[in-house]
């Protein structure tokens, strides 16, 4: 039991985490896609791969959160590098709270599928099994994202 | 070469932008990359653009990785070895109702690891499980009667580690091997006892402290999860009709690492 929570939950966690964007709310969804991940098992398909059901389960649990929460909380991301400096590391906390705050401005098919590339790690062909979508709408979601980050990003720039 | 200047939303910055996140991603074929090369070589605007999203993925991949809350694993861990006790207090543990319900839960988990093959996982400090209240269990886990320091020694494994240390000692009387352990460690840490495919089978185990430590079965597999001075008797049968065991493969555990993998030798002084 304890290799498969160690395996799956700091992904979880993470992909909940840039979905949700704070840290309790991705705790409470890690848990519950664990939950449902041992309780659910019976309709696991096995000609898929597991860790694209799990992460289904983590993509859909996160967003039925989002959908409870409605109202987002403020951001505590920006973890540094503990061998940053002082300057620095405020440098890369100022810069991941920008991004992540774009990332919380994407709607949600778009922002699941920045998280599933850019947090997970998945190919497109990944992402599409995990989401259940054809590998051309998952590049389309993602080229149209990547393209809202970067005005949004832009924009507030400008503004600063 | 001619510079060309593309405008926002016309099929040509499609299949530009299709072009640069290609690349971007590492996923474009070689045709399409001599294309995009080009267009890189000719166009000011194809490499302004190819610049801002190389920047925006490139901060998306720096975003750091949040470490989970340490309490995280722990919590889910109770949470699915104890979902009868956490619906509420109408089944005691122990009853064959709530062994039902867990132990669902808990092959299921098995599955999921994919290996499987469940045995049980039990919470230390519940009553003995009737033998015939469970077909896929062969032993019970309690609390109470511990019969340590019995039979002949085969073979003793310390562990002396910084954040975990103990001894796992193993003896035997007729077709029953006892393993005496005693664990001590500093934060969450897990033994685990492989005897799947080596002639053995789970027989019992036992604890003298109430302890909510858990011992879990799976797999050919006992695991001991400890945290803190913990001491268990488990007691392994030799299956009738199979050749005489020749070891069992132990595996030590501390913050999810492996830090320590041994062999307790048990045929060395026995004969088949």
């Amino acid at each position: 039991m304890s290799q498969l929570v160690s395996q799956y939950q700091r992904p979880v966690f993470n992909a909940a985490y840039r979905i949700l964007g704070n840290m309790d709310d991705a705790a409470d969804a890690t848990q519950t896609v664990f939950l449902k991940v041992f309780e659910h098992i019976a309709d696991y398909d096995q000609k898929h791969k597991f860790f694209s059901w799990v992460y289904r389960i983590a993509i859909n649990e996160s967003l039925n959160q989002v959908k409870k929460r409605r109202t987002q909380e403020p951001l505590d991301d920006g973890q540094a590098s503990p061998r940053q400096g002082p300057a620095e590391a405020l440098d890369t906390k100022r810069i991941c709270k920008r991004v992540q705050a774009a990332l919380m401005l994407l709607n949600n098919d778009y922002r699941t599928v920045v998280v599933l590339k850019h947090i997970s790690g998945c190919s497109y062909q990944q992402i599409g099994e995990i989401l259940q979508l054809p590998e051309k709408t998952v590049k389309s979601r993602l080229y149209s994202a990547r393209q809202l980050l970067k005005k949004s990003l832009q924009a507030e720039e400008a503004e600063n | 070469m001619n510079e060309q200047n593309h405008t926002a939303r016309t099929p040509v910055d499609q299949r530009i932008l299709q072009l640069l996140n290609s690349s971007i991603d590492g996923e474009i074929n070689v045709v399409d990359q001599q294309e995009l090369d080009h267009l890189l070589a000719t166009s000011q605007s194809t490499r302004d653009l190819n610049d801002e999203l190389r920047e925006v993925t490139r901060a998306l991949d720096e975003l750091p990785e949040i470490i989970p809350p340490k309490y995280l694993q722990d919590t889910i861990e109770r949470q699915v070895r104890l979902p009868v006790e956490n619906k509420g207090a109408e089944n005691k543990p122990g009853d064959f109702g709530s062994w039902i319900n867990a132990n669902w839960l808990r092959t299921g988990f098995a599955v999921a690891a994919g290996v499987l093959l469940t045995v049980g996982v039990y919470e230390m400090g519940s009553g003995p499980i009737p033998a015939g209240d469970s077909a896929s269990m062969s032993g019970t886990i309690g609390s109470n009667s511990v019969n340590s320091q019995k039979g002949e020694l085969l073979d003793r494994i310390n562990l002396e580690s910084e954040l975990f240390s103990g001894q796992v000692e193993l003896r035997t009387h007729n077709d029953l091997f006892t393993l005496n352990v005693e664990l001590e460690s500093d934060g969450a840490s897990e033994l685990v006892i492989k005897f799947a495919g080596r002639g053995l089978e789970f027989e019992s185990a036992d604890s003298p402290q109430d302890a909510a430590d858990t011992v879990s079965v799976i797999d050919g597999s006992i695991h001991l999860a400890n945290n803190g001075e913990q001491n268990y008797v488990l007691n392994l049968r030799r299956v009738p009709g199979t050749d005489y065991p020749e070891s069992l493969g132990l595996e030590f555990f501390a913050n999810s690492q492996l830090i320590q993998q041994s062999e307790l030798r048990i045929s060395h002084s026995k004969s088949k």
